[in-house]
Protein backbone atom coordinates (compact mmCIF):
# COMPACT_ATOMS: atom_id res chain seq x y z
CA UNK A 1 0.00 0.00 0.00
CA UNK A 2 1.52 3.32 -0.99
CA UNK A 3 2.12 5.99 1.65
CA UNK A 4 -0.10 8.29 -0.35
CA UNK A 5 -3.02 5.91 -0.08
CA UNK A 6 -2.57 5.44 3.66
CA UNK A 7 -2.50 9.21 4.05
CA UNK A 8 -5.65 9.48 1.96
CA UNK A 9 -7.51 6.89 4.03
CA UNK A 10 -6.52 8.41 7.35
CA UNK A 11 -7.50 11.88 6.17
CA UNK A 12 -10.94 10.74 5.10
CA UNK A 13 -11.37 8.82 8.38
CA UNK A 14 -10.49 11.93 10.37
CA UNK A 15 -12.90 14.04 8.34
CA UNK A 16 -15.60 11.43 8.97
CA UNK A 17 -14.99 11.46 12.72
CA UNK A 18 -14.90 15.23 12.71
CA UNK A 19 -18.13 15.46 10.75
CA UNK A 20 -19.87 13.22 13.25
CA UNK A 21 -18.82 15.46 16.10
CA UNK A 22 -19.17 18.83 14.39
CA UNK A 23 -22.21 18.65 12.10
CA UNK A 24 -24.78 18.36 14.81
CA UNK A 25 -28.56 18.37 14.77
CA UNK A 26 -30.95 19.31 17.55
CA UNK A 27 -32.26 16.32 19.56
CA UNK A 28 -35.84 16.12 20.72
CA UNK A 29 -36.90 13.50 23.23
CA UNK A 30 -39.42 13.30 26.01
CA UNK A 31 -37.16 10.86 27.86
CA UNK A 32 -34.08 12.67 29.17
CA UNK A 33 -31.13 11.60 26.96
CA UNK A 34 -28.66 12.81 29.61
CA UNK A 35 -25.69 15.04 28.85
CA UNK A 36 -22.84 12.67 29.69
CA UNK A 37 -24.47 9.67 28.04
CA UNK A 38 -25.23 11.70 24.91
CA UNK A 39 -21.54 12.62 24.69
CA UNK A 40 -20.60 8.96 25.19
CA UNK A 41 -22.83 8.13 22.22
CA UNK A 42 -21.15 10.77 20.07
CA UNK A 43 -17.68 9.48 20.91
CA UNK A 44 -18.77 5.87 20.39
CA UNK A 45 -20.34 6.76 17.04
CA UNK A 46 -17.09 8.36 15.88
CA UNK A 47 -15.06 5.28 16.82
CA UNK A 48 -17.45 2.84 15.17
CA UNK A 49 -17.70 5.02 12.06
CA UNK A 50 -13.91 5.17 11.75
CA UNK A 51 -13.62 1.40 12.03
CA UNK A 52 -16.40 0.94 9.51
CA UNK A 53 -14.78 3.30 7.02
CA UNK A 54 -11.25 1.92 7.44
CA UNK A 55 -12.45 -1.64 7.07
CA UNK A 56 -14.24 -0.76 3.85
CA UNK A 57 -11.20 1.00 2.48
CA UNK A 58 -8.74 -1.71 3.44
CA UNK A 59 -11.05 -4.31 1.92
CA UNK A 60 -11.29 -2.32 -1.29
CA UNK A 61 -7.48 -1.96 -1.54
CA UNK A 62 -7.15 -5.73 -1.85
CA UNK A 63 -9.94 -5.72 -4.40
CA UNK A 64 -8.79 -2.61 -6.22
CA UNK A 65 -9.11 -4.24 -9.60
CA UNK A 66 -12.82 -4.94 -9.16
CA UNK A 67 -13.91 -2.54 -6.46
CA UNK A 68 -17.56 -2.15 -7.25
CA UNK A 69 -18.13 -5.86 -7.53
CA UNK A 70 -16.39 -6.91 -4.33
CA UNK A 71 -16.90 -4.06 -1.91
CA UNK A 72 -18.60 -5.52 1.15
CA UNK A 73 -22.29 -5.06 1.39
CA UNK A 74 -23.13 -2.63 4.20
CA UNK A 75 -26.39 -4.38 4.84
CA UNK A 76 -24.67 -7.68 5.62
CA UNK A 77 -22.09 -5.95 7.83
CA UNK A 78 -24.85 -4.51 9.96
CA UNK A 79 -26.96 -7.64 10.01
CA UNK A 80 -24.17 -10.10 10.66
CA UNK A 81 -21.77 -8.51 13.08
CA UNK A 82 -24.18 -6.29 14.88
CA UNK A 83 -26.80 -8.74 15.90
CA UNK A 84 -27.46 -7.85 19.54
CA UNK A 85 -28.06 -11.44 20.55
CA UNK A 86 -25.59 -13.58 18.68
CA UNK B 1 -58.62 -0.30 68.81
CA UNK B 2 -60.43 -1.90 65.88
CA UNK B 3 -60.80 -5.65 65.67
CA UNK B 4 -59.27 -7.37 62.65
CA UNK B 5 -62.52 -7.71 60.70
CA UNK B 6 -63.25 -4.02 61.01
CA UNK B 7 -59.64 -3.15 60.15
CA UNK B 8 -59.80 -5.03 56.86
CA UNK B 9 -63.29 -3.81 55.99
CA UNK B 10 -62.31 -0.17 56.15
CA UNK B 11 -59.09 -0.54 54.17
CA UNK B 12 -59.77 0.49 50.58
CA UNK B 13 -56.64 -1.38 49.48
CA UNK B 14 -58.29 -4.65 50.41
CA UNK B 15 -61.32 -4.31 48.21
CA UNK B 16 -61.03 -5.46 44.60
CA UNK B 17 -59.80 -2.71 42.32
CA UNK B 18 -62.46 -2.39 39.64
CA UNK B 19 -62.55 1.34 39.01
CA UNK B 20 -61.10 2.78 35.80
CA UNK B 21 -57.53 3.93 36.34
CA UNK B 22 -55.36 6.35 34.44
CA UNK B 23 -51.95 4.76 34.77
CA UNK B 24 -49.58 6.47 32.36
CA UNK B 25 -49.67 10.09 31.36
CA UNK B 26 -46.05 11.22 31.01
CA UNK B 27 -45.74 10.56 27.27
CA UNK B 28 -47.09 13.62 25.40
CA UNK B 29 -48.28 11.24 22.65
CA UNK B 30 -50.97 9.60 24.76
CA UNK B 31 -52.19 8.05 27.97
CA UNK B 32 -53.25 4.64 29.20
CA UNK B 33 -56.36 3.67 31.12
CA UNK B 34 -56.97 0.34 32.72
CA UNK B 35 -60.50 -1.02 32.74
CA UNK B 36 -61.71 -4.31 34.15
CA UNK B 37 -61.69 -5.98 30.72
CA UNK B 38 -58.91 -4.28 28.76
CA UNK B 39 -56.30 -1.55 28.61
CA UNK B 40 -57.28 1.54 26.62
CA UNK B 41 -54.75 3.90 25.13
CA UNK B 42 -55.74 7.36 23.99
CA UNK B 43 -53.58 8.75 21.20
CA UNK B 44 -53.36 12.50 21.12
CA UNK B 45 -53.95 14.21 17.71
CA UNK B 46 -50.29 15.16 17.28
CA UNK B 47 -49.24 11.49 17.44
CA UNK B 48 -52.12 10.03 15.44
CA UNK B 49 -50.47 9.96 12.02
CA UNK B 50 -47.28 8.35 13.38
CA UNK B 51 -49.26 5.75 15.35
CA UNK B 52 -51.43 4.81 12.38
CA UNK B 53 -48.28 4.41 10.26
CA UNK B 54 -46.78 2.12 12.89
CA UNK B 55 -49.97 0.06 13.15
CA UNK B 56 -49.89 -0.43 9.37
CA UNK B 57 -46.21 -1.41 9.35
CA UNK B 58 -44.70 -4.86 8.87
CA UNK B 59 -42.61 -4.20 11.96
CA UNK B 60 -45.69 -4.10 14.20
CA UNK B 61 -47.04 -7.29 12.61
CA UNK B 62 -43.73 -9.10 13.09
CA UNK B 63 -43.36 -8.01 16.72
CA UNK B 64 -46.93 -8.96 17.58
CA UNK B 65 -46.59 -12.36 15.91
CA UNK B 66 -43.42 -13.13 17.85
CA UNK B 67 -45.21 -12.23 21.09
CA UNK B 68 -42.71 -9.47 21.86
CA UNK B 69 -45.24 -6.64 21.53
CA UNK B 70 -48.72 -6.43 22.99
CA UNK B 71 -51.47 -6.70 20.42
CA UNK B 72 -53.48 -3.59 19.58
CA UNK B 73 -56.70 -2.85 17.81
CA UNK B 74 -58.40 0.46 17.12
CA UNK B 75 -61.24 0.94 19.60
CA UNK B 76 -64.61 1.78 18.11
CA UNK B 77 -66.13 5.11 19.22
CA UNK B 78 -68.74 4.40 21.87
CA UNK B 79 -67.35 0.95 22.72
CA UNK B 80 -66.22 2.30 26.09
CA UNK B 81 -67.73 5.14 28.11
CA UNK B 82 -64.47 7.13 28.06
CA UNK B 83 -64.21 7.24 24.24
CA UNK B 84 -65.72 10.31 22.63
CA UNK B 85 -66.34 10.59 18.91
CA UNK B 86 -63.43 11.99 16.97
CA UNK B 87 -60.87 10.58 19.41
CA UNK B 88 -58.35 7.92 18.49
CA UNK B 89 -58.07 5.07 21.02
CA UNK B 90 -56.36 1.69 20.97
CA UNK B 91 -57.48 -1.36 22.89
CA UNK B 92 -55.01 -3.88 24.31
CA UNK B 93 -55.61 -7.09 26.25
CA UNK B 94 -54.96 -6.79 29.98
CA UNK B 95 -51.98 -8.53 31.48
CA UNK B 96 -52.72 -9.49 35.06
CA UNK B 97 -51.28 -8.94 37.49
CA UNK B 98 -49.11 -5.96 36.56
CA UNK B 99 -45.58 -6.71 37.69
CA UNK B 100 -43.23 -3.83 38.39
CA UNK B 101 -39.44 -3.91 37.94
CA UNK B 102 -38.95 -3.64 41.71
CA UNK B 103 -40.69 -7.03 41.96
CA UNK B 104 -38.44 -8.81 39.44
CA UNK B 105 -35.47 -11.05 40.00
CA UNK B 106 -32.12 -10.29 38.33
CA UNK B 107 -32.85 -12.86 35.61
CA UNK B 108 -36.17 -11.16 34.86
CA UNK B 109 -34.39 -7.79 34.58
CA UNK B 110 -32.02 -9.33 32.09
CA UNK B 111 -34.86 -10.89 30.10
CA UNK B 112 -36.71 -7.55 30.01
CA UNK B 113 -33.56 -5.66 28.96
CA UNK B 114 -32.72 -8.19 26.25
CA UNK B 115 -36.27 -8.00 24.92
CA UNK B 116 -35.99 -4.21 24.73
CA UNK B 117 -32.68 -4.45 22.85
CA UNK B 118 -34.03 -7.13 20.51
CA UNK B 119 -37.00 -4.94 19.65
CA UNK B 120 -34.75 -1.87 19.32
CA UNK B 121 -32.52 -3.75 16.86
CA UNK B 122 -35.44 -4.87 14.68
CA UNK B 123 -36.88 -1.38 14.89
CA UNK B 124 -33.68 0.21 13.59
CA UNK B 125 -33.54 -2.16 10.62
CA UNK B 126 -37.15 -1.31 9.78
CA UNK B 127 -36.48 2.45 9.75
CA UNK B 128 -38.07 3.11 13.13
CA UNK B 129 -36.70 3.72 16.59
CA UNK B 130 -37.74 3.31 20.23
CA UNK B 131 -38.15 6.77 21.72
CA UNK B 132 -38.08 5.41 25.27
CA UNK B 133 -36.56 2.28 26.77
CA UNK B 134 -37.43 1.65 30.40
CA UNK B 135 -38.36 -1.48 32.37
CA UNK B 136 -41.73 0.17 33.05
CA UNK B 137 -42.60 -0.51 29.39
CA UNK B 138 -42.29 -4.26 30.01
CA UNK B 139 -44.77 -6.55 31.75
CA UNK B 140 -44.48 -10.27 32.40
CA UNK B 141 -47.26 -12.33 30.88
CA UNK B 142 -46.68 -15.48 32.92
CA UNK B 143 -42.90 -15.91 32.79
CA UNK B 144 -42.51 -14.17 29.40
CA UNK B 145 -41.63 -10.47 29.09
CA UNK B 146 -43.67 -8.41 26.66
CA UNK B 147 -43.34 -4.80 25.48
CA UNK B 148 -46.61 -3.03 26.21
CA UNK B 149 -45.96 0.54 25.08
CA UNK B 150 -47.06 0.91 21.47
CA UNK B 151 -46.33 4.64 21.62
CA UNK B 152 -42.61 3.92 22.04
CA UNK B 153 -42.21 3.61 18.28
CA UNK B 154 -41.42 6.57 16.06
CA UNK B 155 -39.89 6.97 12.65
CA UNK B 156 -36.14 7.23 12.70
CA UNK B 157 -34.12 10.06 11.22
CA UNK B 158 -31.96 8.06 8.77
CA UNK B 159 -29.12 10.56 9.18
CA UNK B 160 -28.91 10.63 12.98
CA UNK B 161 -26.62 8.15 14.70
CA UNK B 162 -28.01 8.95 18.16
CA UNK B 163 -30.48 6.70 19.92
CA UNK B 164 -32.25 9.19 22.16
CA UNK B 165 -33.49 6.46 24.50
CA UNK B 166 -29.92 5.23 25.10
CA UNK B 167 -29.54 7.37 28.24
CA UNK B 168 -32.81 6.11 29.66
CA UNK B 169 -31.90 2.49 28.91
CA UNK B 170 -28.56 2.90 30.68
CA UNK B 171 -30.09 4.65 33.71
CA UNK B 172 -33.09 2.37 34.14
CA UNK B 173 -31.86 -1.05 32.99
CA UNK B 174 -28.09 -1.20 33.09
CA UNK B 175 -27.06 0.91 36.08
CA UNK B 176 -29.51 -0.73 38.53
CA UNK B 177 -27.99 -4.10 37.54
CA UNK B 178 -24.47 -2.68 37.98
CA UNK B 179 -25.48 -1.28 41.39
CA UNK B 180 -26.97 -4.63 42.43
CA UNK B 181 -23.84 -6.51 41.31
CA UNK B 182 -21.11 -4.28 42.72
CA UNK B 183 -22.80 -2.21 45.41
CA UNK B 184 -25.42 -4.66 46.69
CA UNK B 185 -28.14 -2.08 46.12
CA UNK B 186 -31.21 -4.33 45.84
CA UNK B 187 -33.16 -4.06 42.59
CA UNK B 188 -36.22 -3.56 44.81
CA UNK B 189 -34.95 -0.05 45.68
CA UNK B 190 -35.73 1.06 42.12
CA UNK B 191 -39.21 1.64 43.56
CA UNK B 192 -37.70 4.95 44.68
CA UNK B 193 -35.84 5.63 41.41
CA UNK B 194 -38.38 5.91 38.59
CA UNK B 195 -35.75 7.16 36.15
CA UNK B 196 -33.05 4.81 37.42
CA UNK B 197 -29.60 5.95 38.53
CA UNK B 198 -27.46 8.73 37.10
CA UNK B 199 -23.95 7.62 36.02
CA UNK B 200 -22.48 9.96 38.66
CA UNK B 201 -24.37 8.18 41.48
CA UNK B 202 -22.82 4.87 40.51
CA UNK B 203 -19.42 6.42 39.74
CA UNK B 204 -19.18 8.03 43.17
CA UNK B 205 -20.27 4.87 44.98
CA UNK B 206 -17.92 2.50 43.15
CA UNK B 207 -14.35 1.94 44.38
CA UNK B 208 -11.80 3.78 42.20
CA UNK B 209 -10.37 0.64 40.57
CA UNK B 210 -13.84 -0.58 39.63
CA UNK B 211 -14.58 2.68 37.77
CA UNK B 212 -11.95 1.72 35.20
CA UNK B 213 -13.58 -1.61 34.36
CA UNK B 214 -13.57 -1.61 30.51
CA UNK B 215 -17.07 -3.12 30.46
CA UNK B 216 -18.47 -0.11 32.33
CA UNK B 217 -16.00 2.64 31.46
CA UNK B 218 -18.28 4.40 28.96
CA UNK B 219 -21.59 4.28 30.85
CA UNK B 220 -20.17 5.09 34.28
CA UNK B 221 -16.83 6.91 34.15
CA UNK B 222 -16.87 8.63 30.74
CA UNK B 223 -20.54 9.58 31.13
CA UNK B 224 -19.65 11.22 34.45
CA UNK B 225 -16.63 13.00 33.01
CA UNK B 226 -18.62 14.29 30.00
CA UNK B 227 -21.53 15.39 32.17
CA UNK B 228 -22.36 19.06 31.77
CA UNK B 229 -24.78 19.89 34.58
CA UNK B 230 -25.30 23.50 33.49
CA UNK B 231 -26.46 22.57 30.01
CA UNK B 232 -30.08 23.26 29.08
CA UNK B 233 -32.69 20.61 28.31
CA UNK B 234 -32.75 18.04 25.56
CA UNK B 235 -34.15 20.39 22.96
CA UNK B 236 -30.99 22.46 22.99
CA UNK B 237 -28.63 19.49 22.73
CA UNK B 238 -26.90 18.73 19.50
CA UNK B 239 -26.64 15.22 18.20
CA UNK B 240 -24.09 13.84 15.76
CA UNK B 241 -25.31 13.31 12.24
CA UNK B 242 -23.96 11.82 9.08
CA UNK B 243 -25.26 11.62 5.57
CA UNK B 244 -24.75 7.90 5.03
CA UNK B 245 -27.83 5.95 6.23
CA UNK B 246 -25.95 2.63 6.07
CA UNK B 247 -23.26 3.97 8.37
CA UNK B 248 -25.94 5.29 10.75
CA UNK B 249 -27.60 1.90 10.90
CA UNK B 250 -24.23 0.25 11.50
CA UNK B 251 -23.42 2.65 14.35
CA UNK B 252 -26.83 2.15 15.99
CA UNK B 253 -26.64 -1.64 15.77
CA UNK B 254 -23.15 -1.61 17.25
CA UNK B 255 -24.49 0.42 20.18
CA UNK B 256 -27.32 -2.06 20.75
CA UNK B 257 -24.85 -4.95 20.59
CA UNK B 258 -22.58 -3.33 23.19
CA UNK B 259 -25.53 -2.70 25.52
CA UNK B 260 -26.44 -6.38 25.18
CA UNK B 261 -22.94 -7.39 26.27
CA UNK B 262 -23.03 -4.95 29.18
CA UNK B 263 -26.41 -6.26 30.35
CA UNK B 264 -25.18 -9.86 30.24
CA UNK B 265 -22.10 -8.84 32.20
CA UNK B 266 -24.01 -6.87 34.84
CA UNK B 267 -26.75 -9.48 35.29
CA UNK B 268 -24.04 -11.92 36.32
CA UNK B 269 -24.40 -15.51 37.40
CA UNK B 270 -27.21 -17.34 39.09
CA UNK B 271 -27.57 -16.60 42.78
CA UNK B 272 -28.26 -19.08 45.55
CA UNK B 273 -29.66 -18.68 49.03
CA UNK B 274 -30.70 -20.77 52.00
CA UNK B 275 -34.25 -20.82 50.61
CA UNK B 276 -33.39 -21.60 47.00
CA UNK B 277 -31.97 -24.91 48.26
CA UNK B 278 -34.56 -25.29 50.99
CA UNK B 279 -36.53 -28.15 49.47
CA UNK B 280 -33.40 -30.13 48.59
CA UNK B 281 -31.91 -29.65 52.06
CA UNK B 282 -35.10 -29.82 54.15
CA UNK B 283 -34.27 -32.34 56.90
CA UNK B 284 -37.67 -31.95 58.56
CA UNK B 285 -39.38 -33.52 55.55
CA UNK B 286 -39.07 -37.21 54.76
CA UNK B 287 -39.77 -38.38 51.22
CA UNK B 288 -43.03 -39.97 52.39
CA UNK B 289 -44.21 -36.65 53.90
CA UNK B 290 -43.40 -34.81 50.68
CA UNK B 291 -45.28 -37.40 48.66
CA UNK B 292 -48.26 -37.22 51.04
CA UNK B 293 -48.31 -33.41 50.87
CA UNK B 294 -48.13 -33.37 47.08
CA UNK B 295 -50.94 -35.93 46.80
CA UNK B 296 -53.14 -33.82 49.07
CA UNK B 297 -52.40 -30.64 47.06
CA UNK B 298 -53.20 -32.50 43.84
CA UNK B 299 -56.48 -33.76 45.31
CA UNK B 300 -57.39 -30.21 46.35
CA UNK B 301 -56.60 -28.90 42.84
CA UNK B 302 -58.76 -31.65 41.33
CA UNK B 303 -61.59 -30.85 43.71
CA UNK B 304 -61.48 -27.03 43.48
CA UNK B 305 -60.50 -26.75 39.78
CA UNK B 306 -59.21 -23.19 40.24
CA UNK B 307 -58.58 -20.83 37.33
CA UNK B 308 -56.50 -18.37 39.33
CA UNK B 309 -54.13 -19.45 42.09
CA UNK B 310 -51.99 -17.34 44.39
CA UNK B 311 -49.00 -19.16 45.89
CA UNK B 312 -47.70 -17.19 48.90
CA UNK B 313 -44.15 -18.19 49.86
CA UNK B 314 -43.80 -20.13 46.62
CA UNK B 315 -40.07 -20.86 47.08
CA UNK B 316 -38.78 -22.70 43.98
CA UNK B 317 -42.31 -23.36 42.79
CA UNK B 318 -43.12 -27.05 43.37
CA UNK B 319 -46.75 -26.28 44.21
CA UNK B 320 -47.11 -23.42 41.72
CA UNK B 321 -46.15 -25.91 39.03
CA UNK B 322 -48.69 -28.44 40.30
CA UNK B 323 -51.36 -25.72 40.10
CA UNK B 324 -50.23 -24.72 36.60
CA UNK B 325 -50.26 -28.39 35.54
CA UNK B 326 -53.86 -28.52 36.78
CA UNK B 327 -54.75 -25.72 34.35
CA UNK B 328 -54.59 -22.66 36.61
CA UNK B 329 -52.76 -19.41 35.96
CA UNK B 330 -50.59 -18.79 38.98
CA UNK B 331 -49.12 -15.79 40.75
CA UNK B 332 -46.16 -16.89 42.84
CA UNK B 333 -44.83 -14.63 45.61
CA UNK B 334 -41.64 -15.01 47.56
CA UNK B 335 -39.30 -12.54 49.21
CA UNK B 336 -36.26 -14.71 48.41
CA UNK B 337 -35.01 -13.62 44.98
CA UNK B 338 -32.75 -16.64 44.43
CA UNK B 339 -35.58 -19.12 45.08
CA UNK B 340 -37.96 -17.15 42.91
CA UNK B 341 -35.40 -16.95 40.12
CA UNK B 342 -35.34 -20.75 39.97
CA UNK B 343 -39.13 -20.78 39.84
CA UNK B 344 -39.17 -18.22 37.01
CA UNK B 345 -36.58 -20.15 34.98
CA UNK B 346 -38.52 -23.39 35.39
CA UNK B 347 -41.80 -21.72 34.41
CA UNK B 348 -40.12 -20.18 31.35
CA UNK B 349 -38.51 -23.48 30.30
CA UNK B 350 -41.75 -25.41 30.73
CA UNK B 351 -43.93 -22.59 29.32
CA UNK B 352 -46.17 -22.52 32.41
CA UNK B 353 -48.48 -19.55 33.11
CA UNK B 354 -46.78 -18.53 36.33
CA UNK B 355 -46.08 -14.89 37.17
CA UNK B 356 -43.22 -14.63 39.67
CA UNK B 357 -43.15 -11.59 41.95
CA UNK B 358 -40.47 -10.80 44.52
CA UNK B 359 -42.70 -9.66 47.35
CA UNK B 360 -43.16 -10.14 51.06
CA UNK B 361 -46.80 -10.65 52.00
CA UNK B 362 -46.02 -9.32 55.48
CA UNK B 363 -44.77 -6.04 53.98
CA UNK B 364 -46.49 -5.88 50.59
CA UNK B 365 -45.14 -3.61 47.85
CA UNK B 366 -46.64 -0.16 48.43
CA UNK B 367 -48.33 2.06 45.88
CA UNK B 368 -45.91 4.49 44.23
CA UNK B 369 -45.56 7.26 41.72
CA UNK B 370 -47.66 10.33 41.10
CA UNK B 371 -50.36 10.74 43.80
CA UNK B 372 -49.61 7.16 44.83
CA UNK B 373 -51.87 6.04 41.95
CA UNK B 374 -49.34 5.58 39.15
CA UNK B 375 -48.05 2.22 40.36
CA UNK B 376 -50.49 0.08 42.26
CA UNK B 377 -49.74 -1.58 45.56
CA UNK B 378 -49.41 -5.35 45.61
CA UNK B 379 -52.72 -5.76 47.44
CA UNK B 380 -54.47 -3.43 44.97
CA UNK B 381 -53.45 -5.88 42.27
CA UNK B 382 -54.16 -9.13 44.09
CA UNK B 383 -57.20 -8.59 46.28
CA UNK B 384 -60.19 -10.75 45.42
CA UNK B 385 -58.68 -12.15 42.24
CA UNK B 386 -58.07 -15.78 43.20
CA UNK B 387 -60.13 -18.95 43.45
CA UNK B 388 -57.47 -20.63 45.55
CA UNK B 389 -54.70 -19.27 47.76
CA UNK B 390 -51.82 -21.54 48.80
CA UNK B 391 -50.14 -20.72 52.12
CA UNK B 392 -47.92 -23.71 52.58
CA UNK B 393 -45.62 -23.44 55.61
CA UNK B 394 -45.94 -19.67 55.71
CA UNK B 395 -48.12 -18.96 58.75
CA UNK B 396 -45.39 -19.72 61.31
CA UNK B 397 -43.14 -17.17 59.55
CA UNK B 398 -45.86 -14.52 59.79
CA UNK B 399 -46.38 -15.29 63.49
CA UNK B 400 -42.77 -15.64 64.61
CA UNK B 401 -40.86 -13.31 62.29
CA UNK B 402 -43.47 -10.61 61.84
CA UNK B 403 -45.45 -10.97 65.08
CA UNK B 404 -48.76 -11.00 63.21
CA UNK B 405 -51.86 -12.24 65.09
CA UNK B 406 -53.66 -15.22 63.53
CA UNK B 407 -56.87 -13.18 63.21
CA UNK B 408 -55.09 -10.62 61.00
CA UNK B 409 -53.65 -13.38 58.82
CA UNK B 410 -57.15 -14.85 58.43
CA UNK B 411 -58.48 -11.42 57.39
CA UNK B 412 -55.84 -11.03 54.70
CA UNK B 413 -56.49 -14.53 53.33
CA UNK B 414 -60.22 -13.78 53.17
CA UNK B 415 -59.47 -10.62 51.17
CA UNK B 416 -57.26 -12.45 48.68
CA UNK B 417 -59.39 -15.50 47.88
CA UNK B 418 -63.03 -15.54 47.02
CA UNK B 419 -63.34 -19.27 47.66
CA UNK B 420 -60.56 -21.63 48.72
CA UNK B 421 -57.52 -21.45 50.98
CA UNK B 422 -55.02 -24.30 51.36
CA UNK B 423 -52.91 -23.72 54.45
CA UNK B 424 -50.14 -25.75 56.05
CA UNK B 425 -50.03 -25.51 59.81
CA UNK B 426 -46.59 -25.92 61.36
CA UNK B 427 -46.96 -26.84 65.07
CA UNK B 428 -44.63 -25.49 67.81
CA UNK B 429 -42.97 -28.91 68.07
CA UNK B 430 -41.69 -28.62 64.46
CA UNK B 431 -37.93 -27.90 64.07
CA UNK B 432 -38.64 -24.93 61.80
CA UNK B 433 -41.04 -23.43 64.34
CA UNK B 434 -38.44 -23.98 67.06
CA UNK B 435 -35.75 -22.32 64.91
CA UNK B 436 -37.74 -19.08 64.80
CA UNK B 437 -39.20 -19.32 68.33
CA UNK B 438 -35.96 -18.02 69.88
CA UNK B 439 -36.93 -18.15 73.52
CA UNK B 440 -40.43 -16.72 73.12
CA UNK B 441 -42.13 -19.90 74.32
CA UNK B 442 -44.51 -18.02 76.59
CA UNK B 443 -45.85 -15.99 73.71
CA UNK B 444 -46.02 -18.55 70.92
CA UNK B 445 -45.02 -21.98 72.26
CA UNK B 446 -48.61 -22.84 73.28
CA UNK B 447 -50.25 -22.27 69.85
CA UNK B 448 -52.30 -25.20 68.62
CA UNK B 449 -54.23 -25.94 65.46
CA UNK B 450 -57.40 -25.17 67.44
CA UNK B 451 -56.13 -21.60 67.83
CA UNK B 452 -55.71 -21.50 64.06
CA UNK B 453 -59.19 -22.81 63.20
CA UNK B 454 -60.79 -20.51 65.82
CA UNK B 455 -59.01 -17.45 64.33
CA UNK B 456 -60.09 -18.42 60.81
CA UNK B 457 -63.66 -19.37 61.79
CA UNK B 458 -65.12 -15.90 61.14
CA UNK B 459 -64.06 -16.10 57.46
CA UNK B 460 -63.72 -19.80 56.63
CA UNK B 461 -64.91 -23.25 57.55
CA UNK B 462 -62.71 -26.32 57.31
CA UNK B 463 -63.52 -28.32 54.17
CA UNK B 464 -60.76 -30.92 54.50
CA UNK B 465 -57.80 -31.77 56.71
CA UNK B 466 -54.75 -34.02 56.39
CA UNK B 467 -52.12 -34.74 59.04
CA UNK B 468 -48.63 -35.47 57.71
CA UNK B 469 -46.20 -37.92 59.31
CA UNK B 470 -43.97 -35.07 60.52
CA UNK B 471 -46.80 -33.51 62.57
CA UNK B 472 -47.70 -30.74 60.13
CA UNK B 473 -51.34 -30.35 59.17
CA UNK B 474 -52.85 -29.33 55.83
CA UNK B 475 -56.19 -27.51 55.96
CA UNK B 476 -58.47 -26.81 53.05
CA UNK B 477 -60.59 -23.83 54.08
CA UNK B 478 -63.75 -22.79 52.26
CA UNK B 479 -64.62 -19.12 52.48
CA UNK B 480 -67.92 -18.24 54.15
CA UNK B 481 -69.90 -16.12 51.65
CA UNK B 482 -70.28 -12.50 52.76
Amino acid sequence: MSRMKVFQILSVALILVGSLLIFERPAYAYADPGTGLLAVQAAGSALVATGWYLRRKIYSLFRSGDETQHEPNNQSVADGEDSPNP
Amino acid sequence: MNGPRKFFDRESALTPLDTELELTFRDPAGELRLTEGCALRRIRPAAEEETRAFLASTLRKTLEQSGELISSRIAEPGSHPCISSGEFWLEHPRIDPISYPWEWTTAQWRAAAELTLRVASQTIDAGWTLKDATPLNILFSGPRPILVDVLSFERRDPHSSVWLAYGQFVRTFLLPLVAAKYLSWPLQTTLFARDGYEPRQIHDALPRWRRMNPKLLDVVTLATVFERPGQRGAASKKTPSTTDPDLVRHVLQKRIARLGKQIRYAAGDRSHSQWSRYEKNAAHYQAADVEEKQQFVKSVLARCRPNHVLDIGANTGTYSLLAADAGASVVALDSDTAALEELWRTALDRKKPITALVADIARPTPAAGWCNREHLSLLDRLTGRFDLVLMLAVVHHLILRHQLPLTHIAGLCAALTHRWLLLEWVPPSDPMFQEWLRGRDDLYGHLTEDDLTRAFASHFHVADRAQLGNGRVLFLFDRIPT
